[in-house]
């Protein structure tokens, strides 16, 4: 046998041991078999299960109908009628619909003057007053857009009754000269969980992984002796080797929860999913890899595993704001645009969201891509540089313990 | 312990600090290119909330930016939109807003409609001008029924006065709980329990009030800090009484206290009662309902959110403070926070019992 081929099967050899004692850690220690496997299970299917109406159907609202004619009973029929809005209660004043809204017994009112059939057959305007309870955007919506609708639509119908026209094509044109149709793309039915969701998947993929490396280390280091990180024994030795041999562990789990939260969830759940596997496993390679090394350098600049989490539960919601999902990218302040590229969170949700609710090429979104190539690489030499330092630290301390070892025998002798 | 909650303050309120989201790029595509059509793509460009940052030469290529995220929607005007206006052939204009962010796309669905609905009515306007009707009588026949829309408490219809006021004290109640675990817990850790309880004479009330404390009175000025700031420095809405926020404040931070220390009653392991609380505070982010509203969740969800102290701190915010209805109408909210409170109650003596005899496990 050669040196050469010695020393390198050597290598491979040390990496395989860590991956190996890496790889008994998570499945002897609960608290990180919690991270990695049970929470990204059971997570994504409660947070589908919470989301899976989508869109609020049949808002209650209360009517003060006080005008009592054919015209307004019409209103509130198509109200009523109206996918999103329900007439739960008619109340005989102003003041005991409110004191409905305040039992919480309905989202809004919807109040219609007495004067409203007259006025409107006097040729002049009728108003009919909407009280939004504004504590729910969604309800606010709900209830203003029915209005609006139908009020438009009403609006049109007397129109073309005072308008003299010949054909039902001529009153068409008169009511609306210039048609118009709105689409909405991409999330047709406006879906609350299909809007979120796919945001929420990829950032519990990241904040688990870190998490769980978090917690490893931290049992790691409460278990050595002499709350090393690192322990002196031969495979140790090299930086290179422990590092590959940690990640392989992550990565192979993550492998495997990736194609859960990724491919499987969705499908469950019928969410969008236009991407196909190629481009999502060319999104998720260089995704997994700096979430893996992201992690490796978290756990080993965080002292105690407890506050791991302090750290990443805490900057999860914000990390979800940040990707832009629900707040506009172009609305972020750029001192936390800033912040946000310090984590591969952000640009694997923004990819995958395009890639998967839109339907983008991978073309579209190379500039994430190769950020996240970017992102795998420096933190896998930063996790080289601290991985190194707590090598350094590690065979300081032992070199110390070793000197005051001999002291001792010495005076002992 | 404080730097935590103070950096998400700065955070949501600096984040959303226009309230809502302005200037949103969006794109046109304007095949007909007249005067008629290029005043109405400025009209557009007027809006607060829309910016006109592209024009594109088909729909294909405007499809693409939205998948680039350049835009977020684009106005479609097909050739010949002018030339069919004028000779009364009601032509179509399309708009095409993407849902991916449910913010972006509603709000600009707003502006995308109205522009449609105003170039619709310019040109009734010219033609009723023309036949001789006043301007009240044209107002009359465009919109028959006006809508009188009436916001309570939020006639701006601020995101941030919606999230910050929901997710910031989220956050805090995430952080007592995450603490009231780890302050019993370390004590554990490090083996000082013994001691701890030898302090109060082995009576594990004393124990724990002595511990919990002065943390209360941190949380507290965390939480009347927090208040002040939104409601008082950033002028928030809010109806109900100053009085029912400091009331509010203190029912959040013992609550969420109570809720601490019995999960680490019911598993007195530092790891184990930290990942739960952490996991039960995520979770609460989308229980308490002020995004997606509870109501529009399956049955089952909607008693489970019961169980979140974050769902119960929101209603009565929602019910008392904001809207400012009496605190009778949020009183089931109230008991449910107080039955938090006392919810270490029922593991004391297990607390108690760990303290003294278990030995901390890595």
């Amino acid at each position: 046998m050669s040196t050469y081929l010695n020393s390198y099967r050597r290598r491979i050899d040390d990496a395989f041991f860590i991956w190996r004692e890496e790889m008994k850690n998570v499945f002897k220690d609960e608290g990180v078999l919690i991270f990695f496997i049970i929470v990204p299970l059971i997570y994504p299917l409660l947070y589908s299960w919470v989301y899976n109406n989508e869109t609020v159907h049949d808002v209650p609202v209360a009517v003060v109908d006080q005008s009592h004619t054919a015209l307004s009973r019409q209103f509130i029929r198509m109200c009523d009628a109206s996918a999103d809005v329900k007439v739960a209660y008619y109340a005989q004043d102003l003041d005991e619909a409110k004191s409905l809204v305040s039992r919480q017994l309905v989202k809004g009112i919807y109040l219609i003057p007495s004067d409203f059939e007259t006025n409107v057959y006097r040729m002049q305007q009728g108003v009919i007053s909407v009280y939004c309870d504004m504590s729910l955007m969604l309800t606010y919506k709900a209830i203003f857009q029915t209005a609006q609708l139908v009020s438009m639509q009403m609006g049109a119908g007397i129109q073309t009754k005072l308008g003299q026209h010949f054909t039902s094509r001529d009153e068409a044109i008169a009511a609306r000269p210039l048609d118009y149709a709105e689409v909405p793309i991409f999330n047709p039915q406006g879906g609350y969980g299909s809007f979120v969701l796919p945001g929420v998947l990829i950032l519990i993929f990241q904040q688990t992984l870190v998490l769980g490396i978090g917690m490893s280390a931290g049992t790691a280091r409460e278990r050595n002796r002499y709350k090393q990180l690192i322990p002196v024994t031969r495979p140790y030795r090299n930086v290179f080797r422990i590092v590959f041999g940690k990640s392989l562990c992550y990565l192979m789990i993550y492998t495997l929860m990736g194609a859960w939260l990724v491919i499987a969830v969705p499908r469950l759940f019928h969410f969008p999913q236009l991407a196909t596997w190629q481009s999502l496993l060319i999104l998720m390679i260089p995704y997994t890899l700096a979430c893996v090394f992201f992690g490796m350098v978290v756990s080993c600049l965080v002292k105690y595993r407890e506050n791991v989490m302090l750290l990443m539960v805490f900057v999860s919601v914000p990390l979800l704001f940040m990707t832009g999902v629900s707040w506009p990218q172009s609305n972020i302040p750029g001192f936390w645009q800033g912040v946000s590229w310090v984590f591969p969170s952000t640009f694997g949700v923004r990819a995958y969201v395009r890639l998967n609710s839109m339907g983008a090429t991978i073309s579209d979104v190379s500039t994430e891509i190769h950020l996240l190539w970017l992102h795998a690489f420096l933190y896998f030499w930063l996790a080289c540089v601290v991985y190194g330092y707590q090598i350094y630290l590690a065979r300081h301390d032992a070199f110390w313990r070793y000197r005051e070892m001999l002291k001792k025998r010495a005076k002992a002798a | 312990m404080v730097v935590f909650p103070l950096l998400t303050m700065v955070f949501f309120t600096s984040l959303m600090d226009d309230g809502l989201p302005t200037s949103m790029p969006v794109g046109v595509v304007d095949l007909d290119n007249t005067s008629t059509s290029r005043s109405l793509v400025q009209r557009l460009d007027a809006f607060q909330m829309t910016r006109v940052v592209a024009h594109y030469p088909s729909v294909s290529e405007a499809r693409r930016d939205i998948q680039e995220n350049e835009i977020y929607a684009f106005l479609y005007i097909p050739k010949g939109t002018t030339e069919n206006l004028m000779a009364g052939r009601q032509p179509k204009i399309s708009f095409y807003y993407s849902y991916t962010t449910l913010a972006s796309g509603a709000l600009l669905m707003k502006d995308l409609k109205t522009i449609s609905t105003l170039g619709s009515a310019a040109v009734g306007q010219a033609t009723m001008r023309a036949k001789g009707f006043t301007d009240a009588q044209i107002q009359t026949f465009l919109q028959p029924i006006r809508l009188d829309v009436h916001q309570i408490a939020n006639p701006w219809i601020s995101y941030n006065s919606y999230l910050s006021t929901m997710l910031v004290p989220g956050m805090i109640m995430l952080f007592i709980f995450l603490i009231s675990a780890y302050s019993l817990g370390t004590e554990l850790k490090f083996g000082t329990s013994k001691q701890w309880l030898e302090k109060a004479d082995n009576r594990i009330f004393v124990a724990l009030a002595g511990k919990f404390l002065p943390q209360t009175i941190i949380w507290l000025a965390l939480v009347y800090g927090y208040e002040y700031y939104v409601f008082y420095v950033l002028h928030f809405p809010h109806l109900g009484s100053p009085w029912m926020l400091v009331l509010l404040g203190l029912m959040q931070v013992l609550g969420a206290q109570g809720f601490g220390i019995f999960a680490f009653g019911l598993m007195p392991s530092l790891r184990m009662s930290m990942s739960v609380c952490s996991l039960w505070a995520v979770l609460s982010f989308s229980m308490v309902g002020s995004a997606f509203p509870v109501m529009g969740m399956d049955g089952a969800l909607q008693s489970l959110s019961w169980l979140f102290p974050l769902r119960h701190y929101y209603m009565i915010y929602q019910i008392s403070v904001f809207n400012g209805y009496p605190l009778l109408e949020a009183w089931f909210h109230f008991a449910a926070l107080a039955a938090f409170t006392l919810l270490p109650w029922l593991v004391i003596r297990k607390i108690k019992n760990a303290m003294l005899t278990y030995v901390y496990i890595p």
